[in-house]
């Protein structure tokens, strides 16, 4: 686990880089066991679509820059490409977008991801205090995080009573607990994460300063998580 | 270990004066009136020799001229003179060494350097220092009052430790106008060597204090403090006020996750992960810190609420809602109280009373609950009324409190006129915890629980 992650960030660290790209923060985050999608680096088009093939349409694309970290803003997101036509087109776009908003930028290649089905959006974050050390963050997505501010943190490593008590003391917690008729959310799975999260700062503090994975789609009990897009800051 | 801190043998205090309004006569003073029994030595440079309260002392020009053991020297000299004494006290073999003076670490960068010196001093030496920039210590079992704060602080169990000075100082007071009984008093400054841990510690095994209230607003080392309080919390409740809910660190984070932190809710996360409640108020912190500092543990779940007034009984009923506490609903038990009440009182929980209630009414009812197994804490509440005067009823609940041994928690609060304040005095000087309204008194209880089952879940491993 930490090998191999470690191998992922020293790489990052040894082109002068602090921000990882979306693709190396979702290597280190599977590299600990947590849910990320089938999601490939295409370098050329022919990748593009041979991936996309495999993956099987419709399929997202992400163009991976470490000079464009805020990707919808440079508009590099392109989602529900159901072609081959489609993608080829979409391929020429993104580059031209990317160009457009960062004329330096250095371009990684396209990540080819599967479309995912949309689930309760959480967040997962870490950041370090100069006092405490690391801390990791806790909330439901879109307005709870951005306007309600509803989150909670606890200090870095965390236990499962700690990864729970994070779950169900946010003021959210109803809506992944199944209000209103809805199923309850699969809140085993952002345990998990939690944990693994915790376990993946406690092994490289060194390394990481903050950690963004956000969103997070929550599916119902039993059917899982998964991380949709995730940043890294390394220490310098 | 901190016993000289607390305990000391011998005090010297260097920068004594004879003069009203200094600091080195205000510790000097308070130290002869509160009582201290171990030898006290004035230290200043002039010598001679000088009376306080009728009592003469010889002055020390220096610690080194004292010819006996020092175990504590309490240094109130200007700043620039500090680094020699202490020096001396050093050469001397002090054990522990308050520094009131201020003048460091809080000026700046230059300060900090001379901070710092002054730890390398003492570790040289295996000294402690206290502070700098603090207004003493106080250790009631011993009579111990090196402070210029208020001299008559009430012994009790609670510690109270302050980073602030001023208003540590004005927390000695309140805490007497209040009927808050405190073990000690410490001014922790700029923390240089001793810091809240160390002294989470010491209260930790220390026999005289039950509770600890630390007024803070920030530590250096983080980690440390979790691990000392989680331990210390295992053991006996702390409280904190933590101060300075800025947004600091937030504006230079790059991510998303350090934008929303802030130091304050990584405070707030240590804190709840070491079994240390956080309090938002001074008020809050000591209503907690009564019952916290006096009560046992309660042995299950079950909260019973006697009342006089329906008024009052559902205000209870609603903060006990509200802070989740659970009060007990099983009939059958409960109609055991239908004997302290007319046939129009009622008997569910809360337990009214009625405006007729008596003494003779409160007597049975307290008694029956305390009595009862299944009835595992105790509030009662009370209105004044021309039936019965309020410090009658704080001499009941004080007599059937101590007959049944205090062996679950009991809260009071009576709303009224001067005598239910001097009743709430009377309650509170007894080790009852008594408020002047009863969702305070309902609070502090849940306090409590909230307490006592953050250790049961911390034992279990």
């Amino acid at each position: 686990m930490k090998g191999e992650a470690l191998k992922i960030i020293e790489e990052v660290l040894a082109q002068g880089r602090t921000a990882m790209v979306e693709y190396e923060a979702k290597q280190v985050l599977k590299a600990y066991g947590l849910p990320v999608p089938e999601e490939k680096l295409a370098k050329t088009l022919d990748e593009a679509l041979k991936y996309a093939e495999e993956i099987g349409y419709p399929v997202a694309m992400k163009l991976m820059s470490p000079q464009i970290l805020h990707k919808s803003d440079a508009k590099v997101v392109m989602l529900n490409i159901k072609s081959p036509e489609e993608l080829k087109k979409k391929w020429e776009e993104i580059h031209e977008n990317a160009r457009k908003y960062r004329p330096d930028a250095e371009i990684f290649g396209v990540l080819i991801a599967p479309m995912l089905k949309p689930g309760r959006e959480v967040i997962i974050g870490v950041t370090e205090d100069p006092q405490f050390g690391h801390a990791i963050m806790f909330g439901l997505g879109g307005i709870f995080v951005e306007i309600l501010k509803d989150v909670t943190f606890r200090i870095i490593p965390i236990t499962e009573k700690d990864a729970r008590k994070m779950i169900t003391e946010i003021k959210a917690y109803p809506i992944l607990a199944g209000a209103r008729g809805e199923e309850p959310a699969d809140i085993e799975a952002i345990v998990d994460m939690l944990l693994k999260v915790s376990k993946l700062v406690d092994d490289l503090k060194d390394y990481i300063k903050e950690m963004d994975l956000n969103p997070v789609f929550v599916y119902r009990k039993g059917e899982g998580a998964v991380v949709v897009d995730a940043r890294i800051i390394l220490k310098g | 270990s901190l016993e000289a801190l607390f305990n000391p043998k011998s005090v010297a205090v260097i920068g004594a004066s004879a003069k009203p309004g200094k600091i080195g006569y205000a510790i000097m003073k308070n130290l002869i009136e509160y009582g201290y029994e171990g030898k006290i030595y004035p230290v200043n440079i002039k010598g001679g020799e000088i009376e306080i309260n009728g009592r003469k002392f010889k002055v020390y020009k220096s610690v080194l001229e004292i010819p006996d053991e020092v175990d504590m020297a309490v240094i109130v000299v200007p700043a620039k003179f500090v680094p020699q004494v202490l020096e001396e006290c050093g050469q001397k073999g002090v054990k522990v060494v308050p520094i009131i003076s201020s003048g460091f670490g809080e000026l700046g960068e230059e300060g900090k350097k001379v901070e710092q010196q002054l730890v390398e001093t003492a570790r040289k030496y295996g000294m402690r220092i206290l502070g700098p920039n603090i207004f003493g210590v106080v250790y009631t079992p011993a009579k111990l009052n090196a402070t210029f704060g208020p001299t008559d602080v009430l012994p009790g169990p609670l510690a109270l430790i302050s980073q602030s000075g001023a208003l540590g100082i004005a927390l000695m007071g309140w805490t007497i106008l209040e009927k808050i009984g405190l073990s000690a008093v410490v001014s922790v400054g700029n923390k240089a060597d001793i810091d809240d841990a160390d002294l989470l510690e010491f209260f930790k095994d220390d026999e005289n204090t039950r509770a600890i209230l630390i007024y803070m607003e920030g530590v250096k080392d983080g980690r440390r403090f979790m691990e000392v309080a989680k331990e210390v919390s295992k053991k006996k409740p702390i409280i904190v006020i933590k101060a300075g809910r800025s947004e600091r660190g937030a504006k230079a984070a790059a991510s998303h996750t350090g934008s929303l932190a802030g130091s304050d809710k990584v405070y707030s996360a240590a804190f709840k992960q070491s079994g240390v409640l956080r309090a938002y108020t001074i008020g809050e912190a000591f209503d907690w810190a009564r019952a916290l500092s006096n009560l046992p543990e309660p042995q299950g779940d079950n909260v019973v609420i006697i009342t006089n007034g329906g008024g009052i009984g559902v205000m209870a009923t609603d903060a006990a809602e509200e802070e989740g506490l659970h009060l007990y609903d099983n009939l059958e038990e409960l109609k055991i109280f239908a004997n302290h009440m007319p046939p129009f009182g009622s008997y569910k929980n809360p337990v009214d009373l009625t405006g007729m209630a008596d003494g003779k009414s409160y007597e049975g009812a307290i008694r029956d609950a305390l009595a009862h197994p299944e009835m595992h804490s105790i509030a009662v509440l009370y209105c004044q009324t021309a039936v019965l005067d309020p410090r009658e009823l704080a001499e009941i609940v004080i007599r059937e409190y101590n007959e049944s041994g205090r062996k679950k928690p009991l809260v009071v609060a009576i709303v009224g006129g001067i005598e239910a304040k001097e009743a709430i005095d009377m309650l509170n000087e007894n080790g009852i915890p008594a408020y002047p309204e009863p969702e305070r008194a309902i609070k502090a209880l849940s306090a409590l629980y909230k307490w006592s089952k953050w250790k049961a879940k911390h034992k279990e491993k």
